[in-house]
């Protein structure tokens, strides 16, 4: 759970001033100080920016009134903005918890040293 | 061993970060893309935007831009050059893609951000010699130090704000289509401009009549081509008296047929491309003050191609709309004049057969003697493949494109030169700034007589009572039908020989009738000492509005707007009874009849809430096809098809047209039966599409009004909008054309306006304010437009621009 925090909180920060992949530098920190085994590491990751990311964007949806959402469901053709949060958030997941598992595994590795 | 998980895990990290910074196809750097804090997202506009001031480089004293309610920007400044360099800063936060694809466009330079399914439309871009028209417009408008210090402080605005921006400001299509804006080039201006010539003059039917005259016969061409409709009613009275002694044109004694005669394709303008303006005098309004009207006809696409805008600094005040990458106002108004402009069909645009010494196409024969070519290597980048190169050469007609013989067995290749307008030295801008000030009708002229391309009927009207219009523009002076088909490369007699003067234009001013006006017709009456065109508009239209016109008394402001909403059909009225008569009702089944009796019943107005409009148009254009296709398709050649107001005069007066027959089938046909038929296939295909006859047969879902983003990216366009009118009324919203711009002006001791185009001043999809216009552009609402002489105390929002030195 802290993990996941911990993560959500500096992707957040480093996605303010960084380009986007640097979401995936909190969960290679993390993920190989915390040392958990990887399924438990790369559903933390996974969870962390699928919130931030998911968050941030059905924030945007209802502050923009689903202008854009909208639009940008009919360019992917997927019938729904809800769709077009839900991959944003995915994405951002998939990145955050290979990267946390990444991370672990390396971590895994230092201790077996 | 123990190494191969984590290596394995970050491989899979390294290659899934890379694929999803990386643009595959169409589909854009995914992780890049959905990034909510750089990515589209960032594009959503959370709040009405909010005041703030700049400093920058380039500005000399305070300038002032204040937002209306529709976003409107009024730009007040203290000089010309503060001006214009915020009209580019500001156009540029609105519009700025469309601005750089308008002139990636126009530059033949599409490819280089879309890859290689622009490339050829790159080449004929270039084919057509529209960078080599900008690059001698540019060399041109040097001379001039107010235009060129204009454009200059208009560029140096336009880069002054693409150089604020990171990544993560950028339009949303950049990030769709993974590409930066680059640095604005002054000579993108001229781009923007040639691409108005291709739009509105870059037609032309010569091959096409060239075939025609060679399939079937002069008298053919004589009979739907030179004979006009008698309805026809040009835009200068005919009672207008051409009181000067025309220049001398010497022509050849016979026609020339081109070599490679029934093979040769060209561009074809779509119908659509037209537009209304007309102004009526104080003797015809309740005011006693003039009032000027105007609805360019263009395609309809979001953002729209006009940008609406304020510009004030000492020397100027206008209101209008703006070409985005264009300083100045194109269509508007100031404290003292309004003007406004339609197409002019002049023909400026015209192929020349070539004859060359030999395969190195450095000599070519004119004038009894071999000539030099120039030579031009056009470079055409195409992203993520290799660079094309296109020679192309150059005789002193213009650009020669090849064209191969698919029918003669050597399969030797001819070769066409085109000679167009958009190829002269021009300077045009400094004609619309001539508008932004004028203030007389001899202001008025003088702008005009700057003008080159392409053609238009510039209208006028002051404060002080004066109308007028003016075909306005560089024309040859050409004999009788000259350049009508493919002219002889190697006969100075077919050259332009030389120029109408500008003052031997056909114009007018202050007609008696008390309004002037056009449609797109024919220019003058046939009294009219010089040759033009033969190609203009259908009448109905410019009959339509001199009808009204006339009759109309005490005419306001908003009796105009009603007008510029008028959907009737002079087409629909001349033919449509008829056709009605025609049909033999024995071979209708019962639920035939009742559709008939739909049409039957009509008024003949496009209105969206009928069925009988969209049944008349499938069922015309059936009839039409179905009397002339049987012999157009016999041959592969690409041939002229005749005007519709032509055709209905001919199948009017010859009841056994030998056209009626299908030559396809043993029996003879006749109007009757051809007009019945296609009642029958009408009925069938309609029904196909739209289902049982009912409300979805009405107007408004028939035609089918679409208004695409200009990217053609789906979801950011406006479908389906259930509209009236179409081509031949005055409301001439049809599928994806229509009026771009509705436009009125009272003049008086207090100018007034109001208008309306179907978009928005935001070109940012994700704002509110992108289409907000629509639903009023749609139902033929217009704005009343705040045109202030002072900066105003009420407003939105405003920016404030100092200098920073």
């Amino acid at each position: 759970m802290l993990l996941a925090l911990l993560i959500l909180i500096l992707a957040f920060l480093l996605n303010l001033f960084l380009p986007w992949w640097s979401i995936a530098i909190p969960g290679l920190m993390f993920g190989y100080q915390f040392k958990k085994n990887g399924g438990a590491s790369f559903g933390w990751g996974f969870l962390a920016l699928f919130l931030l990311w998911g968050g941030q964007a059905l924030y945007i949806h209802f502050a923009n009134a689903g202008i854009l959402s909208t639009r940008i469901a009919e360019m992917l053709g997927v019938g729904s903005p809800y769709l077009v949060i839900l991959i944003t958030g995915i994405l951002g997941g998939l990145v955050s918890g290979v990267a946390t598992l990444t991370g672990s595994l390396f971590s895994s590795l230092s201790k077996a040293k | 061993m123990r190494f191969l998980k984590p290596v394995t895990s970050l491989i899979i990290l390294i290659v899934l970060t890379i694929s999803l910074n990386t643009k595959f196809g169409s589909i854009p750097p995914l992780g890049k893309f959905f990034d909510p804090d750089a990515g589209f997202w960032a594009n959503a506009e959370l709040s009405e935007p909010q005041s703030a001031e700049f400093l920058l480089d380039g500005v000399k004293g305070e300038v002032s831009v204040y937002f209306d309610e529709r976003r409107v920007p009024h730009i007040f400044a203290e000089s010309k050059n503060d001006l214009y360099f915020v009209q580019g800063y500001i156009t540029a936060r609105d519009r700025l893609f469309q601005m750089e694809m308008q002139t990636y466009d126009a530059a033949g330079r599409l490819s280089e951000r879309l890859g290689s399914r622009t490339l050829s439309r790159d080449l004929s871009t270039r084919r057509l010699g529209m960078p080599y028209g900008a690059e001698k417009a540019i060399e041109f408008i040097k001379q001039d130090q107010e235009i060129w210090s204009a454009l200059n402080a208009y560029s140096d605005g336009v880069n002054a704000y693409i150089s604020s921006l990171s990544p993560k400001d950028y339009p949303l299509e950049y990030k769709i289509l993974d590409f930066e804006p680059e640095e604005w080039e002054l000579i993108k201006t001229a781009h923007l401009l040639k691409n108005m010539t291709r739009t509105l003059a870059g037609g032309n039917s010569d091959a096409r009549t060239s075939n025609t005259a060679m399939f079937f016969g002069d008298d053919f061409i004589e009979k739907f081509f030179t004979i006009k409709p008698e309805l026809n009613d040009p835009i200068i009275p005919p009672s207008r008296v051409w009181d000067f002694e025309p220049l001398p044109v010497q022509a050849p004694d016979s026609i020339f047929e081109p070599a490679l005669a029934l093979e040769l394709e060209e561009f074809e303008r779509p119908e659509g491309v037209g537009s209304n303006n007309w102004a009526v005098d104080g003797s015809k309004t309740a005011s006693g003050y003039p009032i000027l009207a105007n609805d360019p006809h263009l395609g309809l696409t979001l953002p729209s191609i006009w940008y609406e805008v304020q510009l004030n600094a000492p020397g100027i005040n206008t209101y209008g709309v703006s070409l985005q990458g264009s300083p100045g106002v194109i269509v508007g108004y100031n404290e003292k004049a309004a003007w406004g402009t339609t197409n002019s069909g002049t023909d400026v645009m015209d192929w020349y057969e070539i004859r060359f010494k030999d395969a190195s196409k450095q000599e070519y024969w004119h004038d009894g003697e071999w000539k030099p070519t120039s030579m031009r290597i056009e470079e055409i980048i195409v992203r993520g493949e290799e660079t094309v190169l296109d020679t192309v050469f150059y005789t002193h007609h213009g650009p020669v494109s090849e064209f191969k013989s698919e029918i003669n067995e050597e399969g030797n290749p001819s070769y066409y030169a085109l000679r167009w307008i958009a190829h002269e030295p021009s300077n045009d801008l400094k004609t619309f700034f001539g508008f932004n000030t004028m203030e007389t009708f001899e202001d008025f002229r003088e702008a005009g007589s700057h003008y080159v391309a392409p053609t238009q009927n510039f209208i006028f009207a002051n404060s002080e009572g004066d109308i007028g219009i003016w075909i306005t523009g560089k024309l040859p002076n050409k004999w009788k039908y000259q350049g009508r088909t493919v002219s002889d490369g190697s006969d100075p007699l077919y050259d332009w020989q030389g120029w109408i003067p500008f003052e031997q234009n056909p114009h007018i001013k202050n007609p008696e009738r008390g309004f002037v006006s056009s449609a797109n017709q024919e220019s003058a009456a046939e009294d009219y000492p010089y040759y033009l065109d033969d190609d203009s508009a259908p009448f109905e239209r410019g009959r339509r509005i001199n009808e009204l016109l006339e009759e109309m008394e005490d005419i306001t402001a908003d009796d105009i707007r009603k007008m510029q909403m008028d959907n009737y059909s002079y087409h629909a009225a001349t033919i449509l009874p008829e056709m009605v008569d025609w049909i033999n009702r024995e071979r209708l089944s019962d639920a035939e009849l009742e559709i008939l009796a739909e049409v039957e019943k009509w008024d003949f107005f496009n209105n969206s809430d009928l069925k009988a409009p969209g049944i008349f148009r499938w069922w015309w254009s059936n009839f039409y096809y179905a009397i002339l296709s049987d012999e157009y398709n016999s041959t592969d050649a690409s041939l002229r098809w005749p005007s519709r107001d032509r055709l209905v005069e001919v199948i009017q007066a010859e009841e056994d047209l030998e056209f009626f027959d299908n030559i396809e089938t043993e029996e003879i046909e006749t109007r009757e039966r051809v007009v019945t038929d296609a009642f029958k296939e009408t009925v069938e295909e309609l029904t196909n599409a739209y289902g049982d006859f009912g409300e979805n047969w009405n107007w408004g879902v028939v035609i089918n009004n679409d208004v695409d983003h200009i990217a053609f990216i789906p979801g950011f366009g406006a479908q389906n909008l259930f509209s009236s009118g179409n081509s031949e009324s005055i409301n001439a919203t049809r599928g994806t054309w229509g009026p771009s711009w509705r436009m009125v002006v009272e003049l008086g001791p207090e100018v007034k306006g109001w208008g309306v185009y179907p978009g928005g001043a935001s070109g940012n999809p994700g704002s509110p304010n992108y289409d907000s216009m629509l639903e009023n552009w749609r139902t033929g609402e217009l704005y009343e437009l705040n045109f202030y002489k002072e900066p105003p105390m009420d407003y939105k929002y405003s920016l404030k621009f100092n200098t920073n030195d």
